[in-house]
């Protein structure tokens, strides 16, 4: 299955770079637009221009190094030892140094962002080159974890404005457009494009006008429109299932049973929502995580059984549950009105919360972002985004893949997170755009793409 | 368009083509039914565990990448291992349900069983390794390019060349952060070991300016001593001595050898060559990625290609353009044979730089580009080619993504 998706994708590289014909020229300003905020956690585009993380994560799920150039597990994964890449600096001068990341993963731990559990050790510390980290229950994937843009590794400059050891750095924010720099120091290699220039909370229309008319180089393609960017030939890359749609259930009042959670869960038709308003795109799931990296997810049954869901609410009558949406687009409330209809036709009461309502639901719609791309990681990411952490019940079999499907089903059968469907990510490319890859998670990679005819 | 003329095809390499097809045809399912022995008696043998002995209904699903021709076998294997557990498939009336999914997961196959005793479904799992496939050989018209897998590297390959120190043959790999030598072997257990090498020593290459994003590397046989290898604003030297190889390395702004006789200076913040050549032709040159001797009718000719996607060839004083290039990608490495004119530019194609790739031969007829080969298709993306030592063949590196590998061929020509 993975591998007919990554064929698939490639067979769009294929097609969307046939033209090109040399090595990829410096120089240029490559122009995106997003719907979203550029530094928002956890896939804020700007935040992985500026930011690295100590580790980056393979396709194939394996940490691979980054400002870490190797990394030892002790004490039964209850200690690691991260080395640091020598010579690195950040864009205003400073050394990297193991203290400096200390320090950084010190401040991410103490000021976690919303919709993030803590942090997976107790202690971390510099020690001459290399830095500790301490848990009190055994970590066996932290190097995986690492890879996650929530322990990149950022330091405030003298003038207080953040700065990281990436390939561009922050010049200036005006009119709605975040512009970055190259970094030419950059450990990694100095990036093609002189210039990236993020114009940010564009919808969606005016991105794809601002493509045709040569105002943008790359722009956003949400799944349900794939079919009809195909239908006006944009050049389109589209990633893996990056982004989990999910009903989560707040176990309080009525809803602390656990049948009548079950109630709701069964009730949900996740056919209508795939074939309908996401357009057939993206799979319909009841697992946590996508079947490419599990080999399992079959095993939770996505199926609707509305009988099932009538018996076990028993013929309650409780008064009205709100159901909200935590992103505000309209196909978020499309969805949103569609499960409503799903759960009366069970005899759940249930109104819609109003768009924006700051107000959180009983039942709340989520569009979840995965970075990890090794199951275990992958696990510890999804329940960290939910609130919870798996370290407490971690086994240290690591890559067993029948442990790991007896962990999830003991989060899924509590019927508080109730998985729908995985979806895509995408991106519609301008001509002049060259080599642009996606990295795993399905964010555009502007740091390897260059622009044809810069110089 | 003039065409070079070849011996036209021999009946007896089409017969050896069919036999070696229709080996891959009969033996290769074999030895993929064979891997199946193993997996499906370990699965059979978890099965009976959770089931125990009795009659059982099964089913087989395959949601994996694996072939469906090759389902039946392992439906015959887990059988025959069930039974040799007690557990007898084919009871339509068993209440014990086996369903059995052949999925896949990022590390390879998962093999899943279900058993399903009325309402109570126990499950259990294992990881299988699904092999690796055979690639299609290409093939030409009137040469044939033929490629020989020297190793295969996770981290990046820049250059592999064989040098050769008396009796000792050594292949020196070029990576971006270091240099490994390899030594031939008669035996190997490892994939890098069946093709002869075995890796011998490592050495750091230090550098202090960083290197560039897309870095470009090259190994150059020394006259004094083994090889030099050149980077953007580093360099290394590889010596000999006597058993083992010393390499030295540090930051170096030297121009790097383009040809016998001529050297380029390399623009470390733009990977290419800057176009000045030392000691040069007396003309200006436009920035370049690389650089060849070609031997012409006239006398030795220069060929290279610029940053802004021509060819040029220099000859006679003179910087004339090359046609029929158009299909150019940014490598080649022009290459000796005992075919045509006997010498060819092999080069990549001008597809993406994440998937198919492909290699042709061109001859260089006049000004003009003349392919020689059929494309020669790349299931990956060709990040480098450098004439091999020798001149017979050259190097090429090619980047695979699935799972994320380098693999150094060794490409020559053949005469049909």
């Amino acid at each position: 299955m993975f591998r007919r998706s990554v064929i698939s994708a490639l067979l769009v590289c294929l097609t969307l770079f046939a033209a090109a014909r040399t090595r990829p020229h410096y120089g240029g300003t490559l122009r995106i637009e997003t719907q979203g905020d550029p530094w928002q956690m956890p896939d804020g585009i700007a935040r992985r221009l500026v930011l690295d993380t100590l580790t980056t994560a393979a396709d194939t799920g394996e940490a691979r190094p980054s400002l870490a150039v190797r990394w030892e597990s002790q004490n039964a994964a209850h200690r690691w030892e991260f080395w640091i890449r020598a010579g690195v600096h950040f864009q205003d001068g400073e050394a990297l140094t193991s203290d400096t990341v200390a320090a950084a993963l010190t401040d991410v731990c103490s000021r976690p962002s919303p919709g993030m559990g803590a942090c997976p050790w107790r202690t971390v510390r510099g020690v001459g080159s290399s830095v500790v980290f301490v848990s009190d229950v055994p970590v066996p994937d932290l190097p995986e974890l690492l890879a996650q843009t929530e322990f990149a590794i950022a330091r405030q400059d003298a003038t207080g404005a953040v700065v990281g050891t990436g390939p561009f750095r922050v010049t200036g924010y005006a009119n709605g457009a975040l512009t970055l720099a190259e970094n030419d120091d950059c450990w990694s290699g100095r990036p093609f494009a002189d210039v990236v220039e993020v114009r940010t909370r564009r919808a969606v229309r005016d991105q794809w006008l601002d493509l045709s008319v040569g105002k943008a180089d790359i722009v956003e393609v949400p799944p349900e429109l794939l079919r009809q960017a195909e239908q006006q030939h944009l050049s389109v890359l589209q990633s893996r299932p990056v982004d989990l749609l999910v009903l989560t259930i707040a176990p309080n009042g009525w809803l602390a049973s656990r049948e009548i959670r079950q109630s709701a869960a069964m009730a949900v038709d996740r056919t209508a929502l795939y074939n309908v308003i996401f357009q057939k795109q993206g799979e319909v799931t009841g697992s946590l995580l996508p079947q490419e990296l599990s080999g399992y997810a079959f095993l939770f049954s996505p199926d609707r059984d509305l009988d099932r869901a009538r018996a076990l609410r028993g013929g309650a009558s409780p008064s009205s549950l709100m159901l909200g949406a935590e992103d505000t687009t309209s196909t978020m409330q499309l969805a949103t009105e569609r499960l409503a209809l799903n759960l009366r036709e069970a005899g759940f009461n249930v109104q819609v919360a109003q768009s924006g309502s700051r107000q959180t639901s009983a039942l709340m719609l989520r569009r979840v972002h995965l970075e990890a791309t090794g199951a275990e990681a992958a696990l510890d990411e999804m329940l960290s985004r939910f609130g919870q952490n798996r370290a407490g019940s971690m086994t240290g079999t690591g890559t067993d893949a029948a442990a790991l499907w007896q962990e999830e089903r003991g989060v899924l059968d509590n019927e508080t997170i109730v998985p729908l469907l995985w979806l895509p990510r995408a991106w519609a490319v301008g001509e002049r755009v060259r080599d642009l890859r996606l990295l795993s998670d399905g964010e555009p990679d502007l740091s390897d793409a260059s622009l044809e005819g810069a110089k | 368009m003039k065409s070079a003329r070849y011996n036209p095809p021999q009946r007896m390499m089409d017969k050896r083509c069919l036999a070696v097809a229709l080996l891959l045809v009969f033996l290769f399912p074999t030895a993929r039914a064979a891997n199946w022995e193993q997996p499906a008696g370990e699965l059979a043998k978890q099965i009976a565990a959770l089931a125990g002995p009795g009659p059982v209904r099964l089913t087989i699903r395959n949601d994996s990448s694996l072939a469906a021709s090759e389902i039946p076998a392992i439906r015959r294997l887990l059988e025959r291992d069930l039974r040799g557990f007690g557990v007898v498939t084919g009871g339509s009336e068993s209440a014990t349900l086996i369903r059995i999914t052949l999925s896949e997961n990022l590390q390879g196959g998962l093999w899943v069983a279900e058993v399903v005793e009325g309402t109570e479904t126990r499950v259990t799992m294992l990881p299988v390794s699904l092999g690796s496939t055979v690639s299609p050989a290409g093939g030409g018209p009137s040469l044939t390019l033929r490629r020989t897998l020297m190793i295969t590297e996770i981290d990046p390959v820049l250059d592999a060349q064989i040098f050769s120190a008396g009796n000792v043959q050594r292949l020196v790999v070029l990576e971006p952060e270091q240099i490994v030598t390899y030594t031939r072997s008669a035996v190997g257990t490892s994939f890098v070991e069946e093709a002869g090498w075995v890796e011998d020593q490592r050495f750091a290459i230090t550098h202090t300016r960083p290197f560039p994003r897309d870095i470009r590397g090259e190994l150059v046989a020394a006259q004094d001593h083994l090889f030099d290898a050149y980077l953007p604003g580093a360099m290394c030297s590889g010596t000999n001595t006597g058993a083992q190889v010393a390499v030295v390395c540090g930051d170096s702004d030297d121009p790097w050898p383009v040809g016998l006789t001529q050297r380029a200076f390399y623009n470390s913040m733009r990977d290419s060559f800057t176009g000045v050549l030392a000691p040069g032709f007396g003309m200006e040159i436009a920035p370049f990625y690389q650089a060849s001797d070609i031997p012409r009718p006239t006398g030795a000719g220069m060929l290279l290609n610029t940053v802004d996607g021509r060819v040029m060839l220099i000859e006679n004083s003179t910087l004339k353009p090359v046609s029929g290039a158009n299909d150019w990608g940014s490598d080649f490495a022009v290459v000796r044979s005992e075919c045509g004119s006997g010498v060819q530019v092999l080069v990549s194609g001008s597809g993406a730089a994440t998937a198919a790739d492909s290699l042709r031969a061109y001859e260089i007829v006049g000004r003009e580009a003349i392919a020689v080969s059929a494309p020669l298709s790349v299931d990956g993306a060709v990040t480098a080619v450098h004439a091999a030592s020798g001149g017979t063949g050259a190097t090429v590196i090619v980047r695979k993504d699935a799972p994320p590998r380098y693999e150094v061929w060794n490409v020559s020509a053949l005469c049909n």
